[in-house]
């Protein structure tokens, strides 16, 4: 249809990580762990000491790369930068929330399935009786 | 019976005439209807694939936190086994390294979809398709050399013919490429030292099937958002019809 704006293909794009330290080390053992030549990486650990801007920073950054397909953010770290996430809304990178190891996966909280849950509010039944 | 008869709603002295009118009515009634029944019909099969993506999404997500319980447990063991030293973010060094593992991404084929519905596709520690090609060029260079001597010719067809029986197997740029996969595993196990656990490989075998979750789950996501769109503009569309028959 007219106006349908194109999608970055890519035959070898990255995968970006936004978690704690087991996560980042899990996938990395997998193997999608890149360091290019500025020797900028395509993960940010999270721990205690880690700020709020540096989280920030680094979404920005991997949303906005074109060698990046997928962001993987922890659930919990997603909740810190939720104004940020709930307005991203390109296809590619797919932003998807990932549970942690001390933060089990809510899916009310997620930014995705939040988005389409509103056409249940709106056409369920319950919704009439309140 | 009068009774009977007063009860009876159609006079069959009228009915002839009102057949026609009944059946014309009858008609323009059935004509109106079906556009609405396929509009119903158009928008519940939406539905359908709406909420079908939407529970495929939420059962890969159980699957993908299942996979990870198990690998966050198998590296807690290695690091248990091998001291936190070892195991540690502190070892991950800024050398300039390609990713091993990486993702092809296609558009949808579909262009009457209105939103893009981009394709994710995972190539575990580099794909099968360059190990192909690799070989291809090796045989090519090979079959140059043996035409350039033919001192050596017979000694070159031995082994084209080799490679060729090789290759009509299947078994040599299958070994070659589990090889190449295992080296890279290897390479990735090495940041940790040059003897891990046990249990470190099989964290590492654990976190790419999550991986392997996550990619479907990219699919589920984007096969869900197109779906909801559509639906979307379904639902407008008929809320705009059933205004204009109002007015």
């Amino acid at each position: 249809m007219a106006g349908r704006a194109p999608i970055p293909t890519s035959n070898s794009a990255l995968i970006a990580m936004i978690a704690d330290e087991d996560t980042v080390t899990g996938f990395l053992l997998a193997g999608i762990g890149n360091v290019d030549l500025r020797r900028k990486t395509n993960y940010l650990i999270v721990n205690n000491k880690t700020t709020l801007k540096a989280i920030e920073e680094a979404f920005k950054e991997f949303t906005t790369r074109e060698d990046i397909a997928i962001v993987l953010i922890s659930q919990y770290v997603a909740n810190m930068i939720r104004f940020l996430v709930d307005r991203y809304n390109k296809p590619v990178p797919a932003i998807l929330e990932i549970p942690s190891k001390d933060h089990p996966y809510d899916p009310t909280q997620d930014s995705v399935l939040s988005r389409v849950r509103y056409l249940f509010s709106a056409e369920s039944v319950a919704s009439g009786r309140y | 019976m009068p009774e009977m008869d007063q009860i009876v709603p159609v006079p069959r002295e009228d009915e002839d005439e009102d057949d026609g009118a009944e059946e014309e009515a009858t008609e323009k009634v059935g004509t109106e209807c079906k556009p609405g029944a396929d509009s119903e019909e158009g928008e519940d099969e939406k539905v359908l694939k709406f909420l079908d993506s939407f529970d495929a999404y939420l059962v890969l997500i159980d699957s993908l936190s299942s996979a990870l319980r198990q690998g966050w447990l198998e590296l807690a063991c290695a690091r248990h086994s091998m001291g936190s030293s070892r195991i540690s973010s502190a070892l991950f060094d800024h050398k300039v390294r390609s990713a091993a593992t990486t993702l092809k991404v296609t558009d949808s084929l579909d262009s009457s979809l209105s939103e893009p519905n981009p394709h994710f596709t995972l190539s575990k520690w580099g794909t099968q398709e360059d190990r192909c090609s690799s070989e291809e060029i090796e045989l090519d260079s090979m079959q140059k050399k043996s035409n350039q001597s033919q001192l050596r010719h017979r000694a070159a067809s031995n082994i084209l013919g080799e490679r060729e029986e090789s290759n009509s197997s299947g078994n040599g740029p299958q070994l070659s490429f589990s090889k190449d996969v295992q080296k890279e595993r290897a390479k990735s196990l090495a940041v940790f030292g040059t003897l891990v656990s046990p249990k470190l490989r099989t964290a590492q075998s654990s976190f790419e099937t999550a991986l392997e979750r996550i990619v479907e789950m990219a699919n589920a996501r984007s096969a869900m958002l197109s779906a909801f769109t559509q639906l979307q503009l379904e639902v407008k569309g008929s809320e705009d019809t059933t205004r204009e028959d109002t007015v």
